[in-house]
């Protein structure tokens, strides 16, 4: 009995001793699970079917726990001592950082992991580890942090039950945030263990969320996390189990859209993940060594643990799939990764249960845009489906599956043709996703309507259009109402660069039920450039709201010019501030009908305190209504300008601030005892824009300016609206048009300008989009190779007369 | 730029707090320390008179300020030398290095600095997992807990932290208690002047005083890295973060029965790491500026 006592006594001391021994040697792994508790700063992914907020749902906070736990248990059995800085997930576990720190600090620990998932803080969305040390990447404040990091990665990296979109990563925390200076991660901070804060993975990429949600998964990583430790220390053999691990999915279906926004899935995350499918371990004599099921996560993975190290075979097997079998060797101390893309059993012959669009001779036709689709009875064989595809006459057009292959949706590349006949045959060869071909072909037929395009009656800016620089409008005008969700994505304005402009999207007009066309209107936020070219793009995809579309993308050059600049030569002969007018509204074939009109004086304006506004509505889309602005010097409004006659050779110059009504103005002009009248411009833009009248066609002896025409034209645009005048130039020079004589041509592709003409000519001046000349000389050919690149126009002078155009140098 | 402006905002934030903490407490100075001298400096720790510093470096080496002659000198260019540093009732300086083994283990080695003589002298052989600086009124020491190992003799009074335990020594005779579940742990365990009562963190629950007798007196509440500003008060850190980096840190004044508490720099302030002897206290912020406190109070 003493002998037992002694001999139990001793027993119990070389068990302490052996402890104590061990223990020295034992490397100390202090654990952080990051984040604590389901409060704000605990990364709640929101994913179907938990809402904001649900514990049950997806937090950073709980996965890390996860983690932590696994990570523990694990590196205890390998013989490590852990630390951890907590094992339950509520606030008062959200430990501060300083605090986190600190613990490491006084437990003595050799190493140190903070234990995170990843967010991008932005739209897009990838997953890869990443892994941090404090310090500037490859130097770090800790000797052998980056080696710890290192040694880490490969095996969270290695793991193929997720799916990545990019390698792992390793940064130093100074040079991953270099705006935060020497900060860096608070748990990094005055850790004076070897200390790694490691994002496994990103949580905000949707199936990442859910596989975080998953056990299995958070034990894989925290297994993973142990090898690291173990390649650090040089224990790899220092344990004889392994890992087999992997997902189970279908072959081809689709992973559902379940969440109510869709979200971006990458590789075999596209595929629906099998649920409840059982999953057995067996030896190499058939025995069932361990056995799982796959979990209800949206995920479909399994997990074998501590597994000797062997050859064995994994079976998997779900009532609704054929079963799968692999051959696995596992290793000591490692994972081994085994993924199933399991084939559904599919006991029929497919055929069409559903067809669109349903055509009989006597029905309606249908539209040209409509795609054809063909909805199954299975998921079909994509292939073996479009090869049996024939339509009648031909269509170009492209295939896209939905419901995961159950419904197949064919889209003409551009439209049907109009007025025709179309036979679909879906032949019988084809098959389904399991290869059995349909019993018998299937036919469908429609007509189509005559009207296959949308048609564009007018756009602003049009091809060459001079465009006053602020905030300039854009409108697209079509033959039917435009479908409005998301149009203003479909036009854009670019600059020389490409660079695309903003528009201001609070002040877009569209189309309403109701209007005669269909159209868009918006203001681009800033200014344009004056002299710059730009471009405005008509998408292809522009459609009414029955999805007919234009026919082809629209890509349309214009020029941004400062309507408001000076004209060197000019006299102004009415500033349109406050001057009574008389204002005549008038049908040519009616003396009882006339538009209405009224005037005013505001503030958007070129020249001085106001222009003036005419507000103006025709009533009916009918070319002889009219109004004019009369000046009659009876009236006792004495003005020298306005009585000084017009002659041929010199410009009646008018700043005319558009509405794209295409009124027509004129200027009428009172001539020895005859009435002239000379067209000023067509209204067929936006915005302030300076515009000249040829005034050659005046008798020698010139005419007295009387009246300003503004007349309907026969388009269906216009009925109302409102244009602004300012400042009515006179001068001897011509303004800046783009008014020009027949055979004049400008060319200025070198160092030179050079005008040829059927006549002789005189001069040719350069002038700067600001009016101003800047080079002159006498005859055809003008030295410009010291000029500064750009937009310029050239003024050419024949037989006392100008014309002007637009060159760029 | 930023970090000047950092300054001026802090300076500003600080300079309010007289008029808002009006009858209560007052900021009478702050003063800007080693300015133009040192580089980023983290840890700071006084000594009971107030006239000497110690501060790690941004590389970990350790350094002693002393106030009277405006003197700095490096106690040593090891790396980690900074943490948990202390001054023993003695005045040496007592620190710990750490040095990685071939197998990847961490070494630690107690070493004791006497500035009357310049001289480093090693308390402990290298010794895996923790060793711990440990400051008495009498002098100092090196414990390595859970070892059950003791190199130093602790005489005199002190106390100091071991997992979820504060260990409290008084005339060289231990006591360990356990007042308050604490899963993660306790840190930061310091005597009161008048050796009557030991603040330390329990993490979870926040400043926790207790009595020689290992009873609670008070819990202050969820604040860190408590430092006896006189008998009756305690400056500590009130830091929050988004789990990764910190987003706020201020100083507190907190009344050592818990009766009352006041900030003494605005959270955006950044001011963290406390450290108080002679009636001043000094900080250091997010960017490893130094900072002298001066307080009134008026209770």
């Amino acid at each position: 009995m003493k002998k037992n006592l002694f001999q139990s006594i001793v027993m119990a001391l070389l068990a302490v001793f052996a402890v104590n021994v061990a223990s020295a040697q034992q490397p100390h792994v202090y654990i952080n699970p990051g984040h604590g508790g389901y409060d704000s700063d605990d990364r709640n992914m929101v994913i179907y079917p938990f809402h904001q907020g649900d514990s049950a749902g997806s937090w950073e906070s709980k996965s890390n726990l996860r983690k932590g736990l696994a990570l523990q248990d694990i590196l205890q059995k390998k013989g490590y001592k852990t630390s951890i800085s907590r094992v339950t997930n509520t606030t008062s576990d959200d430990l501060a950082l300083s605090t986190i720190v600190a613990l490491c600090n006084q437990s003595g620990a050799d190493v140190f992991y903070s234990i995170h998932s990843n967010a991008t803080g932005t739209s897009s969305r990838v997953n890869f580890p990443m892994v941090f040390y404090r310090g500037y990447t490859g130097s770090p404040q800790i000797p052998n942090a980056d080696v710890l990091a290192a040694d880490l990665e490969p095996y969270l990296y290695a793991n193929q039950t997720t799916v990545w979109t990019g390698n792992f990563q390793i940064w130093g925390d100074w040079s991953f945030q270099p705006s935060w200076g020497t900060q860096g991660y608070g748990v990094l901070r005055g850790n004076y263990a070897v200390a790694n804060l490691s994002e496994g993975s990103f949580h905000d990429y949707i199936p990442e969320a859910y596989r975080l949600l998953g056990l299995q998964y958070c034990w894989l990583e925290g297994w993973n996390i142990s090898l690291g430790a173990d390649k650090y220390f040089n224990r790899l053999d220092n344990y004889n189990l392994g890992v087999i691990s992997g997902n189970v999915r279908d072959d081809r279906i689709k992973r559902l859209q379940e969440n109510p926004q869709p979200f971006l899935v990458f590789g075999d995350d596209n595929l629906m993940p099998i649920h409840n499918a059982t999953v057995r371990l067996l030896d190499q004599s058939g025995n069932e060594v361990q056995r799982t099921m796959t979990d209800t996560l949206r995920n479909g993975i399994y997990t074998f643990k501590f597994v000797a190290p062997g050859t064995y075979t994994v079976e998997v097997s779900e009532p609704s799939h054929f079963s799968q079998t692999a051959t696995v060797t596992v290793k000591a101390n490692a994972s081994t990764y085994q993924n199933f893309y399991l084939k559904r059993v599919r006991d029929t012959a497919p055929v069409v249960v559903d067809y669109s669009p349903v055509w009989q001779d006597g029905d309606p036709a249908v539209k040209c845009s409509v795609p054809i689709v063909l909805s199954f009875n299975w998921d079909m064989d994509s292939a073996t489906t479009c090869g049996a595809f024939q339509l009648d006459p031909p269509v170009e057009g492209t295939f896209k599956w939905e419901d995961s292959y159950y419904r197949l949706v064919f889209t003409p590349v551009d439209a049907f043709d109009v007025n025709t006949h179309y036979t679909l045959t879906l032949k019988k060869t084809a098959e389904h996703g399991g290869g059995t071909p349909m019993a018998e072909d299937f036919t469908m037929q429609f007509y189509t309507q005559p009207r296959n395009h949308l048609e564009e009656l007018a756009v602003f800016p049009y091809e060459g259009a001079p465009v006053h620089f602020k905030t300039p409008l854009v409108e697209l005008r079509v033959d039917s109402l435009l479908e409005t969700y998301n149009l203003f994505q479909r036009l854009r304005v670019l600059d020389s660069e490409g660079t695309e402009l903003a528009w201001n999207k609070r002040s877009i007009k569209y189309n309403k039920r109701g209007d005669d066309y269909g159209f868009v209107r918006i203001p681009l936020v800033g200014n344009l450039e004056v002299g710059q070219d730009y471009r405005l793009v008509l998408d292809v995809d522009i459609a009414d709201t029955a999805d007919i579309h234009l026919p082809a993308e629209r890509v349309i050059n214009f020029t941004a010019v400062d309507a408001g600049a000076d004209k060197p030569g000019m006299q102004v002969v009415e500033g349109f501030e406050k001057k009574e007018y008389y204002l005549n509204c008038g049908h040519a074939g009616s003396a009882t009908q006339r538009p209405s009109v009224e005037l005013s004086f505001v503030n958007d304006r070129l020249f001085g305190n106001a222009s003036m506004q005419i507000d103006y509505d025709f009533k009916a889309y009918d070319p002889n209504y009219y109004f004019f602005l009369s000046y009659n010097p009876d009236w006792g409004l004495e003005d020298d300008q306005w009585e000084k006659p017009f002659y041929p050779g010199q410009t009646l110059g008018l700043h005319v601030c558009g509405d794209m009504s295409y009124t027509k103005m004129t200027a009428e002009f009172r001539t020895n005892g005859d009435w002239v009248k000379i067209p000023i411009c067509t209204v067929d833009f936006h915005g302030w824009r300076y515009v000249t009248a040829d005034l050659s066609s005046l008798p020698e002896t010139g005419g007295k300016l009387r009246h300003i025409y503004f007349e309907r034209t026969s388009s269906i645009m216009g009925q109302t609206g409102t244009i602004k005048l300012d400042n009515l130039l006179r001068g001897e020079a011509s303004g800046i048009d783009e008014l020009g004589f027949a055979g004049v041509k400008v060319h200025a592709e070198g160092d030179y300008v050079v005008v040829s003409a059927d006549t002789w000519v005189q001069g040719v001046e350069l002038i700067d989009v600001n009016g101003r000349t800047v080079k002159a000389a006498g005859g055809n050919c003008l030295n410009v190779a010291d000029v500064t690149r750009g937009v310029y126009f050239v003024r050419v002078h024949i037989n006392g007369r100008t014309a002007t155009q637009k060159v760029k140098l | 730029m930023k970090k000047k402006m950092s300054i001026i905002m802090m300076l500003a934030l600080v300079a309010l707090l007289p008029t808002a903490l009006a009858q209560e407490v007052e900021v009478t100075s702050l003063t800007r320390l080693l300015e133009g001298v040192e580089g980023p400096a983290y840890f700071p720790v006084l000594n009971s008179a107030g006239d000497r510093l110690l501060f790690s470096t941004e590389n970990g080496a350790l350094k002693l300020y002393d106030f009277t002659d405006n003197v700095t000198t490096v106690v040593t260019r090891d790396y980690v030398a900074g943490n948990d540093a202390c001054f023993g009732g003695d005045g040496k300086v007592y620190f710990v290095t750490q040095q990685t083994g071939e197998d990847r283990l961490i070494y630690r080695t107690g070493q004791c600095y006497d500035a009357a003589t310049a001289a480093v002298t090693r308390l402990t052989e290298p010794h895996h997992g923790t060793v711990k600086a440990v400051a008495t009124t009498r002098g100092g020491g090196m414990k390595a807990p859970g070892a059950d190992r003791s190199w130093a003799s602790i005489t005199g009074n002190g106390a100091w932290t071991e997992g979820n335990r504060v260990h409290v020594t008084v005339d060289g005779k231990e006591r360990v208690f356990s007042p308050v579940d604490s899963w993660a742990g306790y840190l930061w365990a310091s005597l009161s002047p008048d050796g009557q009562r030991v603040a330390f963190f329990a993490a979870g629950k926040g400043i926790v005083v207790i009595d020689l007798r290992g009873q609670v007196v008070a819990m202050l509440g969820n604040y860190e890295m408590p430092c006896w500003y006189n008998n009756d008060y305690i400056v500590a850190q009130h830091a929050t973060d988004d789990g990764h980096q910190f987003t706020s840190s201020q100083l507190m004044l907190l009344k050592a029965d818990g009766t009352w508490s006041r900030e003494l720099s605005k959270p955006a302030s950044m001011m963290m790491h406390p450290t108080c002897g002679g009636g001043k206290i000094v900080c250091t912020t997010i960017d490893g500026l130094l900072y002298e406190l001066h307080i009134n109070i008026y209770q």
